[in-house]
Protein backbone atom coordinates (compact mmCIF):
# COMPACT_ATOMS: atom_id res chain seq x y z
CA UNK A 1 0.00 0.00 0.00
CA UNK A 2 2.35 2.17 1.19
CA UNK A 3 4.18 1.53 -1.81
CA UNK A 4 2.03 2.49 -4.71
CA UNK A 5 2.14 5.81 -2.97
CA UNK A 6 5.58 6.22 -2.70
CA UNK A 7 5.47 5.10 -5.99
CA UNK A 8 3.21 8.11 -7.37
CA UNK A 9 4.95 10.40 -5.09
CA UNK A 10 7.85 9.87 -7.16
CA UNK A 11 6.43 10.17 -10.41
CA UNK A 12 4.77 13.52 -8.96
CA UNK A 13 7.88 14.75 -7.94
CA UNK A 14 9.97 14.57 -11.28
CA UNK A 15 6.81 15.72 -13.00
CA UNK A 16 7.01 18.58 -10.93
CA UNK A 17 10.58 19.37 -11.28
CA UNK A 18 10.68 18.94 -14.55
CA UNK A 19 8.20 21.46 -15.07
CA UNK A 20 10.11 23.76 -13.10
CA UNK A 21 13.08 23.30 -15.36
CA UNK A 22 10.66 23.85 -18.39
CA UNK A 23 9.70 27.25 -16.56
CA UNK A 24 13.04 28.30 -16.46
CA UNK A 25 14.14 27.53 -20.24
CA UNK A 26 10.59 29.78 -21.03
CA UNK A 27 11.67 32.70 -18.72
CA UNK A 28 14.70 32.97 -20.46
CA UNK A 29 14.96 31.54 -23.83
CA UNK A 30 17.74 31.32 -26.70
CA UNK A 31 17.81 29.74 -29.66
CA UNK A 32 20.25 27.06 -28.19
CA UNK A 33 17.48 26.07 -25.45
CA UNK A 34 14.98 24.68 -28.14
CA UNK A 35 15.96 21.17 -28.49
CA UNK A 36 16.07 20.92 -24.34
CA UNK A 37 12.56 22.79 -24.71
CA UNK A 38 11.35 19.93 -27.03
CA UNK A 39 12.68 17.50 -24.56
CA UNK A 40 11.38 18.49 -21.73
CA UNK A 41 7.88 18.95 -23.42
CA UNK A 42 7.98 14.74 -23.96
CA UNK A 43 9.39 14.52 -20.63
CA UNK A 44 6.19 16.05 -19.28
CA UNK A 45 3.55 14.03 -21.68
CA UNK A 46 5.58 10.80 -20.56
CA UNK A 47 5.35 11.74 -16.67
CA UNK A 48 1.54 12.54 -17.00
CA UNK A 49 1.84 8.72 -18.83
CA UNK A 50 3.46 7.38 -15.69
CA UNK A 51 0.94 8.89 -13.10
CA UNK A 52 -2.28 8.00 -15.23
CA UNK A 53 -0.43 4.52 -14.88
CA UNK A 54 -0.64 4.85 -10.83
CA UNK A 55 -4.07 6.13 -10.81
CA UNK A 56 -5.03 2.36 -11.90
CA UNK A 57 -3.56 1.48 -8.66
CA UNK A 58 -5.15 3.80 -6.62
CA UNK A 59 -9.01 3.92 -7.56
CA UNK A 60 -9.75 2.48 -4.35
CA UNK A 61 -8.40 5.59 -2.01
CA UNK A 62 -11.26 7.78 -0.52
CA UNK A 63 -10.06 11.42 0.38
CA UNK A 64 -12.30 13.27 2.51
CA UNK A 65 -13.32 16.49 0.60
CA UNK A 66 -12.52 18.54 3.70
CA UNK A 67 -9.08 17.50 2.87
CA UNK A 68 -8.91 19.38 -0.23
CA UNK A 69 -10.72 22.43 1.44
CA UNK A 70 -7.98 22.52 3.33
CA UNK A 71 -4.96 22.25 0.68
CA UNK A 72 -7.34 25.07 -0.63
CA UNK A 73 -7.12 27.09 1.94
CA UNK A 74 -3.00 26.75 1.95
CA UNK A 75 -3.12 25.06 5.10
CA UNK A 76 -1.20 21.72 6.25
CA UNK A 77 -3.78 18.66 5.54
CA UNK A 78 -1.75 16.50 8.56
CA UNK A 79 -4.54 19.34 10.86
CA UNK A 80 -7.24 17.89 10.08
CA UNK A 81 -6.44 14.78 10.50
CA UNK A 82 -5.35 16.35 14.37
CA UNK A 83 -8.76 17.96 14.24
CA UNK A 84 -10.34 14.59 13.66
CA UNK A 85 -8.42 12.87 16.33
CA UNK A 86 -9.56 15.29 18.62
CA UNK A 87 -12.89 15.68 17.93
CA UNK A 88 -13.28 11.86 18.60
CA UNK A 89 -11.85 11.64 21.68
CA UNK A 90 -14.07 14.41 22.74
CA UNK A 91 -17.07 12.54 21.85
CA UNK A 92 -15.82 9.42 23.15
CA UNK A 93 -15.12 11.52 26.79
CA UNK A 94 -19.03 12.86 26.43
CA UNK A 95 -20.19 9.28 25.83
CA UNK A 96 -18.84 7.89 28.65
CA UNK A 97 -19.81 10.62 30.89
CA UNK A 98 -23.18 10.02 29.64
CA UNK A 99 -22.73 6.51 30.35
CA UNK A 100 -21.33 6.92 33.83
CA UNK A 101 -23.85 9.02 34.87
CA UNK A 102 -26.61 6.91 34.35
CA UNK A 103 -24.74 4.00 35.62
CA UNK A 104 -24.56 5.95 39.15
CA UNK A 105 -28.21 6.78 38.89
CA UNK A 106 -29.21 3.43 38.12
CA UNK A 107 -27.36 2.08 41.18
CA UNK A 108 -28.86 5.17 43.27
CA UNK A 109 -32.15 4.01 42.05
CA UNK A 110 -31.43 0.19 43.33
CA UNK A 111 -30.24 0.99 46.89
CA UNK B 1 -52.29 -11.05 32.75
CA UNK B 2 -52.40 -11.70 29.58
CA UNK B 3 -55.30 -14.04 30.16
CA UNK B 4 -57.62 -11.13 31.20
CA UNK B 5 -56.19 -9.25 28.12
CA UNK B 6 -56.98 -11.64 26.12
CA UNK B 7 -60.89 -12.44 27.94
CA UNK B 8 -61.44 -8.71 27.91
CA UNK B 9 -60.88 -8.73 24.35
CA UNK B 10 -62.90 -12.31 23.64
CA UNK B 11 -66.04 -10.98 25.53
CA UNK B 12 -66.20 -8.67 22.62
CA UNK B 13 -65.54 -11.26 20.00
CA UNK B 14 -69.60 -12.05 20.33
CA UNK B 15 -70.81 -9.05 19.67
CA UNK B 16 -68.59 -9.19 16.16
CA UNK B 17 -66.95 -6.57 14.67
CA UNK B 18 -68.36 -3.26 14.14
CA UNK B 19 -69.42 -2.30 10.64
CA UNK B 20 -66.88 0.12 8.66
CA UNK B 21 -69.64 1.52 7.40
CA UNK B 22 -71.95 2.73 10.76
CA UNK B 23 -68.62 4.43 11.98
CA UNK B 24 -67.95 6.55 9.01
CA UNK B 25 -64.84 4.58 7.41
CA UNK B 26 -64.49 3.16 4.20
CA UNK B 27 -63.83 -0.98 3.69
CA UNK B 28 -60.64 -1.73 4.23
CA UNK B 29 -58.84 -4.35 2.58
CA UNK B 30 -59.96 -8.12 3.59
CA UNK B 31 -58.06 -9.64 6.61
CA UNK B 32 -56.17 -12.83 5.90
CA UNK B 33 -56.89 -15.88 8.51
CA UNK B 34 -54.94 -15.30 11.31
CA UNK B 35 -54.13 -18.18 14.08
CA UNK B 36 -56.11 -18.32 17.14
CA UNK B 37 -54.72 -16.72 19.74
CA UNK B 38 -54.13 -13.48 17.80
CA UNK B 39 -57.51 -12.70 16.46
CA UNK B 40 -58.94 -11.28 19.92
CA UNK B 41 -56.05 -9.03 19.69
CA UNK B 42 -56.12 -8.36 16.15
CA UNK B 43 -59.59 -8.62 15.73
CA UNK B 44 -60.61 -6.07 18.19
CA UNK B 45 -58.40 -3.03 17.50
CA UNK B 46 -60.10 0.45 17.70
CA UNK B 47 -61.55 0.63 14.13
CA UNK B 48 -60.52 4.47 13.46
CA UNK B 49 -57.02 2.45 12.25
CA UNK B 50 -58.40 1.32 9.62
CA UNK B 51 -57.69 -2.83 8.62
CA UNK B 52 -54.40 -1.87 6.74
CA UNK B 53 -52.73 -0.80 9.92
CA UNK B 54 -54.48 -4.13 11.66
CA UNK B 55 -52.27 -5.89 8.92
CA UNK B 56 -48.96 -3.86 9.32
CA UNK B 57 -49.00 -4.20 13.20
CA UNK B 58 -49.48 -8.35 12.61
CA UNK B 59 -45.86 -9.28 12.13
CA UNK B 60 -44.91 -6.99 14.94
CA UNK B 61 -47.59 -7.72 16.97
CA UNK B 62 -46.44 -11.61 16.61
CA UNK B 63 -42.74 -10.97 17.94
CA UNK B 64 -44.04 -9.30 20.96
CA UNK B 65 -44.56 -11.13 24.13
CA UNK B 66 -46.67 -8.69 25.64
CA UNK B 67 -48.61 -6.00 24.08
CA UNK B 68 -45.97 -2.49 23.89
CA UNK B 69 -43.49 -4.68 25.33
CA UNK B 70 -40.75 -5.18 23.27
CA UNK B 71 -37.65 -7.22 23.09
CA UNK B 72 -34.53 -5.46 24.56
CA UNK B 73 -31.96 -4.48 22.05
CA UNK B 74 -29.04 -6.54 21.46
CA UNK B 75 -25.95 -5.25 23.73
CA UNK B 76 -22.72 -3.92 21.98
CA UNK B 77 -19.75 -4.69 23.28
CA UNK B 78 -17.94 -1.71 21.46
CA UNK B 79 -19.92 1.22 24.04
CA UNK B 80 -18.70 5.07 24.52
CA UNK B 81 -17.18 3.73 27.47
CA UNK B 82 -14.50 2.57 25.95
CA UNK B 83 -10.94 3.94 24.92
CA UNK B 84 -11.87 3.92 20.87
CA UNK B 85 -8.24 5.39 19.54
CA UNK B 86 -6.82 2.26 21.88
CA UNK B 87 -9.18 -0.18 20.66
CA UNK B 88 -8.46 0.89 16.77
CA UNK B 89 -5.12 1.22 17.70
CA UNK B 90 -4.66 4.66 16.73
CA UNK B 91 -1.85 5.49 19.91
CA UNK B 92 0.87 5.92 17.76
CA UNK B 93 -1.32 8.51 14.90
CA UNK B 94 -2.62 10.16 17.94
CA UNK B 95 0.45 10.82 19.46
CA UNK B 96 2.23 12.04 16.06
CA UNK B 97 -0.52 14.37 14.95
CA UNK B 98 -2.00 15.80 18.78
CA UNK B 99 1.10 14.91 20.56
CA UNK B 100 3.46 17.51 18.75
CA UNK B 101 2.58 20.80 16.80
CA UNK B 102 1.29 20.39 13.95
CA UNK B 103 2.40 23.38 11.29
CA UNK B 104 -0.36 25.44 10.08
CA UNK B 105 1.11 26.14 6.24
CA UNK B 106 0.81 23.88 3.58
CA UNK B 107 4.52 24.39 2.66
CA UNK B 108 5.65 22.82 5.96
CA UNK B 109 3.71 19.34 4.63
CA UNK B 110 5.38 19.82 1.10
CA UNK B 111 8.76 22.07 1.87
CA UNK B 112 10.17 20.66 -1.75
CA UNK B 113 7.11 22.32 -4.02
CA UNK B 114 8.03 25.38 -5.50
CA UNK B 115 6.44 28.40 -5.83
CA UNK B 116 3.99 29.90 -4.19
CA UNK B 117 1.85 27.11 -2.26
CA UNK B 118 0.39 28.79 0.91
CA UNK B 119 -1.66 31.42 -1.19
CA UNK B 120 -5.47 30.07 -1.79
CA UNK B 121 -5.67 28.08 -4.45
CA UNK B 122 -8.99 30.37 -5.56
CA UNK B 123 -6.65 33.41 -6.02
CA UNK B 124 -4.52 31.60 -8.98
CA UNK B 125 -7.41 29.37 -10.28
CA UNK B 126 -5.38 26.49 -9.00
CA UNK B 127 -7.92 25.25 -6.59
CA UNK B 128 -8.44 21.60 -6.12
CA UNK B 129 -12.39 22.42 -5.44
CA UNK B 130 -12.76 23.67 -8.61
CA UNK B 131 -11.20 20.54 -10.19
CA UNK B 132 -14.09 18.68 -8.63
CA UNK B 133 -16.73 20.97 -9.60
CA UNK B 134 -15.01 21.27 -13.46
CA UNK B 135 -13.47 17.77 -13.94
CA UNK B 136 -11.35 18.08 -17.10
CA UNK B 137 -11.73 16.02 -20.08
CA UNK B 138 -10.38 12.95 -19.83
CA UNK B 139 -10.09 9.58 -21.90
CA UNK B 140 -7.84 10.92 -24.35
CA UNK B 141 -4.33 8.94 -24.74
CA UNK B 142 -1.49 11.09 -24.34
CA UNK B 143 1.00 10.57 -27.37
CA UNK B 144 4.39 12.04 -27.52
CA UNK B 145 4.76 15.45 -29.60
CA UNK B 146 6.06 14.69 -32.95
CA UNK B 147 8.15 17.34 -35.34
CA UNK B 148 5.34 19.02 -36.75
CA UNK B 149 3.64 19.42 -33.19
CA UNK B 150 6.73 20.82 -32.13
CA UNK B 151 7.33 23.73 -34.34
CA UNK B 152 4.15 25.31 -32.62
CA UNK B 153 6.60 25.63 -29.43
CA UNK B 154 9.12 28.05 -31.16
CA UNK B 155 9.87 30.76 -29.16
CA UNK B 156 11.20 33.72 -28.99
CA UNK B 157 14.50 34.13 -27.71
CA UNK B 158 14.47 36.81 -24.60
CA UNK B 159 13.01 37.11 -21.40
CA UNK B 160 9.32 36.84 -20.43
CA UNK B 161 7.79 39.86 -19.54
CA UNK B 162 6.98 40.89 -16.07
CA UNK B 163 3.86 39.90 -15.66
CA UNK B 164 4.06 36.41 -16.97
CA UNK B 165 7.00 35.86 -14.22
CA UNK B 166 5.54 33.42 -12.04
CA UNK B 167 7.62 30.60 -11.70
CA UNK B 168 10.67 32.03 -10.23
CA UNK B 169 8.29 33.56 -7.40
CA UNK B 170 8.99 31.88 -3.56
CA UNK B 171 8.21 32.64 -0.48
CA UNK B 172 10.79 34.11 1.63
CA UNK B 173 12.04 31.79 3.79
CA UNK B 174 12.19 33.13 7.45
CA UNK B 175 15.40 31.27 8.87
CA UNK B 176 15.89 33.55 12.00
CA UNK B 177 13.69 32.02 14.80
CA UNK B 178 13.87 35.27 16.76
CA UNK B 179 11.35 37.07 15.07
CA UNK B 180 8.74 39.89 16.14
CA UNK B 181 5.30 39.30 15.18
CA UNK B 182 4.36 42.67 15.17
CA UNK B 183 7.04 44.22 12.74
CA UNK B 184 5.67 43.98 9.52
CA UNK B 185 7.90 44.93 6.76
CA UNK B 186 5.05 47.24 5.57
CA UNK B 187 4.23 48.81 8.72
CA UNK B 188 6.63 50.80 10.87
CA UNK B 189 8.05 49.92 14.06
CA UNK B 190 5.33 49.69 16.87
CA UNK B 191 5.91 52.69 19.81
CA UNK B 192 6.93 50.94 23.06
CA UNK B 193 4.30 50.75 25.73
CA UNK B 194 4.96 50.33 29.24
CA UNK B 195 2.44 46.98 29.16
CA UNK B 196 5.08 45.09 26.90
CA UNK B 197 6.12 41.79 28.83
CA UNK B 198 7.45 40.23 25.92
CA UNK B 199 11.35 39.44 26.67
CA UNK B 200 12.51 40.57 23.00
CA UNK B 201 10.83 43.68 23.33
CA UNK B 202 12.77 44.37 26.86
CA UNK B 203 15.29 43.38 25.01
CA UNK B 204 14.51 46.08 22.14
CA UNK B 205 13.61 48.47 25.02
CA UNK B 206 17.42 47.62 26.09
CA UNK B 207 18.59 49.41 22.97
CA UNK B 208 16.75 52.01 22.87
CA UNK B 209 16.91 53.00 25.87
CA UNK B 210 18.69 56.60 25.97
CA UNK B 211 21.20 55.82 28.76
CA UNK B 212 22.27 52.84 27.41
CA UNK B 213 22.94 54.90 24.04
CA UNK B 214 24.89 57.78 25.89
CA UNK B 215 26.53 54.74 27.76
CA UNK B 216 27.57 52.89 24.15
CA UNK B 217 28.66 56.29 23.01
CA UNK B 218 31.46 56.69 25.39
CA UNK B 219 32.45 52.94 25.14
CA UNK B 220 32.89 54.19 21.28
CA UNK B 221 34.72 57.26 22.43
CA UNK B 222 37.29 55.43 24.39
CA UNK B 223 38.02 52.43 21.89
CA UNK B 224 38.89 55.66 18.89
CA UNK B 225 40.89 57.36 21.97
CA UNK B 226 42.65 54.00 22.25
CA UNK B 227 43.37 53.26 18.67
CA UNK B 228 46.55 54.11 16.84
CA UNK B 229 44.52 55.78 13.97
CA UNK B 230 43.48 58.31 16.27
CA UNK B 231 44.80 61.87 15.95
CA UNK B 232 44.55 62.66 19.60
CA UNK B 233 46.51 59.74 20.89
CA UNK B 234 49.84 60.26 18.72
CA UNK B 235 51.12 63.02 21.42
CA UNK B 236 49.24 62.68 24.65
CA UNK B 237 49.48 59.10 25.77
CA UNK B 238 52.50 57.09 26.05
CA UNK B 239 53.11 54.53 23.79
CA UNK B 240 55.28 51.26 24.49
CA UNK B 241 56.10 51.01 21.07
CA UNK B 242 57.36 53.92 20.71
CA UNK B 243 61.04 54.82 21.22
CA UNK B 244 62.26 57.72 23.48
Amino acid sequence: MAEKFDNLEEHLEKFIENIRQLGIIVSDFQPSSQAGLNQKLNFMISGLQDIEKCRQQLHEINVPLEVFEYIDQGRNPQLYTKECLERALDRNEQVKGKIDTMTVRALDQDH
Amino acid sequence: MTEMFSTLFGQNEAQGPPGSSSLGFGAGKPQPPLPQNQVSMVGQLPPQLGDEGAAMRKPAAMNEPFYLLRELPVGNELTGNTNLITHYNLEHAYNKFCGKKVKEKLSNFLPELPGMIDCPGTQDGSSLRSLIDKPPVCGNSFSPLTGALLTGFRLHTGPLPEQYRLMHIQPPKKKSKHKHKHHRPQDPLPQETPSDSDPKKKKKKRDDDPDRKKKKKDKKKKKNRHSPDHPGLAGSQPNSNSLR
